[in-house]
């Protein structure tokens, strides 16, 4: 029974990055931006928060230093790709590279560290305790005590949903993503959309890398978002943006990181159960191209 | 004179020396329908677009009433009354009628700026309903007819209470029996006091519909007439500078043997659609065969299966009594020549340079564009070979190696029409050969599709411009919804008959 | 072509500035620190020798990516590749001793084969199933990774080593220096020589060009698409795998943890400021490779951390790419009003 109770929070603390992240490049993927900064975008907010948090001995600032981070690299990614029309493939990419050394820099210029910084100064977002929902069985150590973010990513989810198809925001942000043309001669600016986008996308990155450096664990490590932003992305195109779907799909690869542990515990090594949630990324796009495929054939 | 709108001096030149607009001015004045003619290229839509704010003019002043204006988008068009619908019309076929129409001016309720859907699509029905427009607001763009799509792109402006109406090429996606249904709405709209501005090449709509028309030539204005006081082959002489004939050049010439044959051809959706339904039909050498319809009726379909993009479902395609199926698109390049419908899609690679685009196809098949085991290509016959050809076709260049992008379009569908025509295959295909062409080239494309036809090969021509098929075309066979509906001999025919086939599939008695 | 290269030194004038207003505002001295990158990458015969060495899996890595994204696949995977090849030249030198002769380029083909074996895995996933090679070669990257690490640390380790590592290989595996340059740079301008030729007259390179522009096209012409596909991968996975078996040839001798972590990456940043063009790839992946070099000497005399050169890089990438892009369009405008003022005069 605890087995399977832990099974549930780890795969629920798997996915919260991982939702965040990719409700953040929905937004994007919506307005039609081929926005894959997502990893940078989490890991400027890792080290962010934990040097807000450290700085400041709060959590709040730590969150707050977070989404700064991530607004950072929004900030050029708007300027070099929506002012100057660069490639979005080429500016994300660029802009990763640019989150890594930088963190990995700052890691070493600020803390004086290499590698790994950690210190018992640094507040960790709390995990909250539901009075009295803890006390049923079985649910109840599920639904209870899980990290503020990830109630957050909960109301995030609900959020983003409405946001994308019950209002005017959202209306035309994804007719900025179906026919930029379409809206631009509706009067509205097709890369004003896309400016707000990006913005929301740092807030849902911000609280992502948060969870990662002051939820999940307390530290920041170099290059500690290893991978989860391809994840995320993956995520986006598997369920074409939508947030519900997105939900299920991170719960999904939440589950596969949490069953590697889980087999690690059984002797297999290491390295291999790291590889779990890639090779099931592998799987659901098997899936995913399957889907696609049927798809094409019926409406030809 | 009461001038409404008007423009004076405008200047608009496309980096780095087209002068798409040279020094222009004319007025246009209240509860008129003025149209503004030209061969492709001539400036027009520049011309509008300008008006517009979506692209910013160099020199030259814009009037409303006399006070001086400029629009910096088009949303500062729209709040002065003024709006445009554009040729390719730009919906979003997620959307239904509605979301399209109020987008960018959406009824919101409560805080958060939900979308009062409720009120948006009860507004949308009262202004169809006041325009008598019949549309359904709940259908969804990609389901409706491109007609009725344009009706949604002129109630978008009607929502948002413009007075006057700026459309690009309007009846270019129409059926001829759609056509007059337009002009009755738009007449509609002047008599309510509201000034249609109509752009268009073609001379007999725009004799019937406008007041006054404006006639411009490689971006400069050279005159405003009334339609009363004029016609068209004093308008087709304004618009060339030079006289235009209207009658074919085709003269009479024997068929030969079968050389395609098309028989029971059917192409079928997994949900049984057929989108080609049990075509049959042969082109014989030395002569031109038009299929006229609607876009979307299986022409797409024909073309896909004959190039073989796309094997059919059932039926056979044979060229020269060979058969088609299970042949590689390069086995098929040994038959066929295809000028396809789109040139930057389909028939070229823009950014490849011209001596690469000339060649394509080519390397392939001629034993003399390889080099060491076919390996290597062999460059120095390329660029004989792109010399040769730019010679012979009359290809206006710079420099083979420049992009393929920096010629212009006649010039480009003249490299894309001569490398197919040097593939010396027995079935050429052409999809919409001279969309977009200025007259000159259009001619030019014409006298070599003609010329084809001497030299005995089968000419298979799909396009919907139907003055265009009764000029080369011997016979036309027109598609409906998959199927052949019609086989006429073009002497014994007349448009309003093809046209009434391509809309309802039958001749109604 | 002058449009090329004034576009490109205007892109690496500001980005250096950029990057001297970094260093600034962290307290450097952007004209010293510029300086002792120099110096320590191109400043005498040891330091030119060892920013050709570090140039030689950069431009390679550089060379996949260009190639890849030129002729349409998006190969990501250079990562993946790179390391995998490596592990495969070192599993031959573990256990096959031959003269050099013999051996070298036996190690550079089980390189080869080893990347285009992990490439040509996503390739066949996309033909097959039609799965995106972006997402897959990514996905294959993290797999290879961990794979790699599980090899060193169980079967191949070096169970005297302090840290997960396999043995030495064999030292006829090992690349000689000519003088004081390393071999490895002669198999690199080999392989640009042999990989420009190819793809610019070459058939199979001209069809990979143009299926690259508008796959459609190349399509209708009768370009075998599939089959091009297919061979653009494996040739790509091949590049960065030999990457990585030099890395190991030339270098540690051994697959070391963390061996090529970030060539292919930055490899494929190269790619992308040399425009996919190979001879840019070339010269961009030198200046890169000075640019790493250079910063670890620098950071010994001015105390300026090396890391600071990965922060330089990505601002290279976007100022050089942006710097491109917008002054195609700044030279179109200009060009645009001159002529309209000619016109005004001719007017009035």
């Amino acid at each position: 029974m605890n087995i399977l109770i832990g099974l549930i929070t780890g795969m629920i603390s798997g996915a919260t990055p991982i939702l965040l992240a990719a409700l953040g490049g929905t937004l994007t993927f919506y307005a039609g931006i081929f926005n894959i900064a997502m990893e940078g975008m989490m890991l400027m907010a890792a080290f962010f928060a934990v040097l807000g948090s450290f700085a400041l001995h709060s959590w709040v600032l730590g969150l707050l230093f977070a989404v700064g981070g991530a607004m950072i690299l929004a900030l050029i990614f708007i300027f070099f790709s929506v002012v100057l029309d660069t490639d979005e493939f080429v500016t994300g990419i660029a802009l990763n590279l640019f989150a890594l050394g930088s963190t990995t820099y700052l890691l070493r210029q600020i803390f004086k560290v290499k590698g790994v910084f950690t210190s018992k100064a640094i507040v960790s977002v709390p995990n909250i305790r539901i009075p009295l929902i803890d006390k049923i069985p079985f649910l109840g150590p599920i639904v209870s005590g899980r990290n503020l973010i990830v109630y957050l990513a909960v109301l995030a989810t609900i959020l983003c949903w409405y946001l994308v198809f019950r209002t005017r925001f959202g209306l035309r942000l994804r007719a900025a993503g179906y026919n930029a043309n379409s809206l631009d001669s509706s009067g509205v600016r097709t890369s004003r959309m896309r400016i707000e986008a990006l913005l929301l996308c740092a807030v849902f990155c911000g609280l992502a890398g948060a969870y990662l450096s002051l939820g999940y664990v307390t530290l920041f490590a170099e290059n500690m978002t290893a991978g989860r932003g391809w994840i995320s992305l993956a995520a986006i195109i598997l369920v074409d943006g939508h947030p519900y779907g997105i939900a299920l799909i991170s719960l999904l690869f939440g589950f596969f990181d949490g069953l590697g542990l889980f087999l690690q515990s059984y002797g297999v090594s290491s390295q291999f159960t790291s590889m779990v949630p890639y090779i099931a990324t592998l799987g659901a796009l098997y899936v995913y191209a399957r889907r696609n495929r049927e798809r094409e054939r019926n409406r030809l | 004179m009461n001038d409404f709108i008007s423009l004076e001096r405008i200047v608009k030149v496309y980096p780095p020396s087209v002068l798409a607009v040279d020094s222009v001015s004319v007025e246009f004045r209240k509860g008129e329908i003025h149209s503004i003619v030209g061969e492709n290229g001539a400036g027009k839509s520049t011309l509008m677009k300008l008006l517009y704010g979506l692209i910013p003019f160099d020199s030259g002043t814009v009037k409303m009433n006399g006070a001086p204006v400029r629009f910096h988008t088009p949303g500062d068009a729209i709040a002065r009354g003024i709006g445009m619908v554009h040729q390719e019309i730009e919906l979003i076929p997620q959307y239904a009628v509605w979301e399209n129409v109020v987008l960018g001016a959406e009824p919101v309720r409560g805080p958060a700026g939900t979308l009062d859907t409720k009120r948006a699509i009860e507004l949308v029905r009262q202004k169809i309903d006041e325009f008598q427009f019949n549309l359904d607001p709940l259908a969804q763009v990609d389901r409706i007819s491109v007609a009725a799509r344009q009706k949604v792109e002129i109630l978008k402006l009607l929502y948002r209470n413009v007075s006057v109406l700026i459309l690009d090429e309007p009846t270019a996606v129409l059926t001829p029996q759609e056509i007059p249904q337009l002009f009755a709405e738009l007449k509609r709209l002047r008599d309510k006091g509201n000034t249609i501005l109509f752009i268009s090449h073609r001379l007999d709509e725009v004799l019937e519909l406008s007041d006054r028309i404006t006639v411009m030539r490689k971006g400069k204005k050279i005159a405003t007439v009334a339609a009363s006081e004029t016609d068209k082959e004093a308008l087709a002489q304004m618009m060339v500078g030079r006289q235009v004939i209207f009658t074919s050049k085709r003269t009479p010439h024997a068929r030969g043997a079968s050389v395609f044959e098309a028989k029971n051809l059917s192409v079928a959706r997994r949900d049984g659609l057929k989108k080609l339904d049990d075509v049959s039909f042969e082109v014989r050498a030395g002569e031109i065969v038009g299929i006229a319809g609607v876009e979307g009726n299986g022409q797409f379909e024909l073309v896909n299966s004959i190039m073989g993009l796309a094997a059919p479902s059932a039926g056979t395609v044979a060229v020269g009594g060979r058969s088609l199926s299970g042949l590689s698109i390069l086995e098929r390049r040994k038959l066929v020549s295809f000028v396809p419908q789109d040139r930057g899609k389909m028939g070229a690679s823009l950014a490849a340079s011209i001596l690469d685009n000339a060649i394509m196809t080519h390397h392939r098949l001629e034993a003399r564009f390889a080099a060491w085991r076919g390996l290597v290509l062999n460059y120095k016959h390329a660029r004989e070979f792109a010399d040769t050809l730019a010679k012979r076709f009359s290809v206006q260049m710079a420099s083979r190696q420049n992009q393929f992008r920096s010629l212009s379009g006649g010039n480009q569908q003249k490299v894309i029409l001569g490398r197919e025509l040097l593939l010396s295959t027995p079935f050429f295909l052409m999809d919409q050969p001279t969309r977009g062409l200025d007259v000159g080239s259009i001619e030019y494309v014409h006298g070599e599709i003609l010329a084809m036809r001497e030299a005995d090969r089968a000419v298979l021509v799909i396009s919907a411009d139907l003055e265009e098929l009764f000029l080369i075309a011997d016979r036309i066979l027109v598609m409906h919804r998959g199927q052949i509906v019609a086989d006429l001999k073009t002497e014994k025919t007349t448009i309003e008959e093809v046209g009434r086939y391509m809309l309802e599939g039958r001749v109604s008695a | 072509m002058t449009r090329k290269i004034v576009s490109g030194l205007l892109g690496v004038v500001i980005a250096l500035a950029v990057g001297a207003l970094i260093m600034f505002f962290q307290g450097y001295e952007p004209f010293a620190t510029y300086a002792a990158l120099a110096q320590f990458s191109l400043g005498g015969m040891a330091p030119l020798t060892t920013t050709l060495k570090n140039a030689v899996p950069l431009v390679l890595t550089g060379l996949s990516a260009a190639i890849a994204f030129a002729s349409g696949p998006v190969n990501l995977g250079q990562p993946g590749q790179l390391v995998f090849g490596a592990l495969a030249a070192t599993l031959g030198g573990l256990y096959i001793n031959l003269p050099p002769a013999l051996e070298i380029p036996l190690l550079m083909v089980f390189a080869i084969l080893g990347g285009a074996l992990w490439s040509g895995l996503a390739g066949l996933l996309r033909q097959a199933f039609d799965m995106s090679e972006f997402i897959v070669t990514l996905m294959l990257n993290m797999i290879a990774d961990f794979f790699t690490a599980w090899a060193i640390a169980y079967p191949f380790m070096d169970h005297k080593a302090f840290s997960p590592m396999t043995p030495p290989i064999a030292q006829s595996g090992w690349i000689p220096d000519l003088g004081p340059l390393n071999s490895s740079v002669l198999v690199l301008i080999a392989a640009v020589a042999i990989m420009w030729f190819v793809f610019q007259r070459w058939r199979a390179g001209y069809e990979w060009r143009i299926t690259g522009q508008n796959s459609l096209f190349a399509r209708l012409g009768g370009c075998d698409v599939r089959s091009n596909f297919m061979a653009v991968m494996l040739v790509t996975g091949a590049l960065a795998g030999l990457a990585g078996g030099l890395v190991v040839m030339g270098g540690p001798h051994r697959f070391i943890k963390g061996l090529g972590a970030n060539y292919a990456w930055d490899g494929i940043m190269i790619a992308i400021m040399a425009n996919n063009g190979l001879i840019e790839t070339l010269i961009y992946g030198l200046f890169v490779a000075a640019i790493q070099t250079g910063a670890l000497g620098m950071e010994l005399i001015t105390n300026v951390p090396s890391e600071i050169a990965q922060v330089l890089q990505a601002v290279l990438v976007l100022v050089i790419v942006a710097t491109r892009e917008y002054a195609a369009l700044i030279f179109d405008r200009l060009a645009a009003r001159r002529q309209a003022s000619v016109r005004k005069e001719r007017a009035a």
